[in-house]
C-alpha cells in the first residue's frame, strides 16, 4: 500500500468513527419510558386494596371516554407531593389506583389523612401488576381511552405542567 | 441393596440437577437483562424495586415453562431493546454489529500484510 492512501484511510476511519461515536452520544437515552404508548393496556385484574372479593379487570372496552391509572404507595414521598392533583383530577376522569408493595392500614390511613381520588384502588402486592403494564417504579400515571389504549404515561409525580396535559388531552 | 442404593440416587440426586439447571437458567436470563433504573447493571448485580420485582416475574415464568424467547419478548414489548444487555440484530442495530467485525477483519489484513512483508525483507 502507497503511503498517501494509508494515511487518508486512517484519517476517514478515524473521522468516520468519531462522527459514530459523536452522534451516538449525543443520541437521547435509548431507555423510552414511552414504549407503552399508543399500544394496548395489558389486561389486568386488580384485587381491591380493602376488600379482597371485590376485583376489577382493565382495561375496560368502550366503558368510559378515558380513564386514569395511578401507581402508587404510602412510604413513597413523590406520590404524597402528587396527592393533590389527583383530588383535583378526580372530578374530571375515573381514577383507578394501583397501590404499590404497601400495607392495607397505611394504604388506608394514606387515603383518609389527604382524601381518596380513585375510584377503585387495587392492590399490587409483590409489584407484578406494575411490571405487566410496564412501569418502572412510583409513582407513574397513565391515560387510557375507551379502545383500551394507553394515550399518555408519565413516570414521576404528577405536576401542574402535567395536570395541565390531562386536562387537555380528556377535554 | 444396590437397587435401593440406585432408587435413592435416582430420587434424589436428578431433582437436584433439575433444579440447579433452572437456577442457573434463571441466573443467565439476569444477567442478560439490564436494570432500567440503575447506573450500568444487570438485573443479576441488582438488588432496587424493580430488579427484586422483575425477578420475581421472571422466575413465575419459568416456573411457568416460558421459553427464554417468550420471556425475552415480554419484556421487550413492555421496555423496549434497551432492556436486553446485548441488542438483537435488526434495521437500526446493523451498523452496531458491522463496525466491531469490519474493524476486526480489517485489523487482521493488516496483520496478515505486515507480517508478510516482514517475512519477505527478510528473505530479501
Amino acid at each position: 500500500m502507497k503511503k498517501p492512501f494509508k494515511i487518508s484511510l486512517l484519517v476517514s476511519v478515524t473521522v468516520i468513527s468519531f462522527v459514530i461515536f459523536y452522534y451516538s452520544l449525543k443520541a437521547n437515552n435509548k431507555n423510552n419510558p414511552n414504549i407503552m404508548l399508543n399500544k394496548p393496556l395489558p389486561a389486568i385484574e386488580l384485587t381491591s386494596l380493602v376488600n379482597a372479593n371485590l376485583k376489577q379487570e382493565l382495561p375496560l372496552i368502550n366503558r368510559d371516554k378515558y380513564y386514569l391509572i395511578n401507581i402508587w404507595s404510602s412510604w413513597c414521598v413523590p406520590c404524597r407531593e402528587e396527592h393533590p392533583i389527583l383530588m383535583k383530577l378526580k372530578d374530571k376522569i375515573k381514577i383507578y389506583g394501583i397501590n404499590y408493595k404497601d400495607k392495607k392500614t397505611n394504604a388506608t390511613a394514606f387515603l383518609n389523612k389527604l382524601g381518596n381520588p380513585f375510584y377503585f384502588t387495587g392492590s399490587d402486592k409483590d409489584g407484578s401488576i406494575s411490571i405487566e403494564i410496564g412501569a418502572y417504579g412510583i409513582p407513574e400515571t397513565y391515560v387510557v381511552n375507551s379502545q383500551g389504549l394507553i394515550i399518555f404515561k408519565h413516570v414521576g409525580p404528577l405536576n401542574k405542567k402535567i395536570y395541565l396535559r390531562i386536562s387537555k388531552i380528556i377535554k | 441393596m444396590r437397587n435401593i442404593f440406585l432408587i435413592i440416587l435416582f430420587i434424589f440426586f436428578i431433582p437436584a440437577q433439575l433444579v440447579m439447571a433452572s437456577a442457573e437458567r434463571e441466573i443467565n436470563i439476569y444477567k442478560n437483562i439490564r436494570c432500567l433504573v440503575c447506573q450500568g447493571q444487570s438485573l443479576n448485580d441488582s438488588n432496587s424495586d424493580f430488579a427484586v420485582d422483575l425477578k420475581k416475574v421472571i422466575k413465575k415464568k419459568i416456573i411457568k415453562k416460558q421459553t427464554d424467547q417468550e420471556i425475552y419478548k415480554y419484556l421487550t414489548e413492555r421496555y423496549g431493546d434497551w432492556i436486553l444487555l446485548s441488542p438483537p440484530l435488526k434495521k437500526n442495530t446493523i451498523l452496531l454489529w458491522i463496525i466491531p467485525t469490519l474493524f476486526a477483519i480489517l485489523g487482521a489484513i493488516f496483520l496478515i500484510k505486515r507480517v508478510q512483508l516482514a517475512f519477505l525483507n527478510k528473505d530479501n
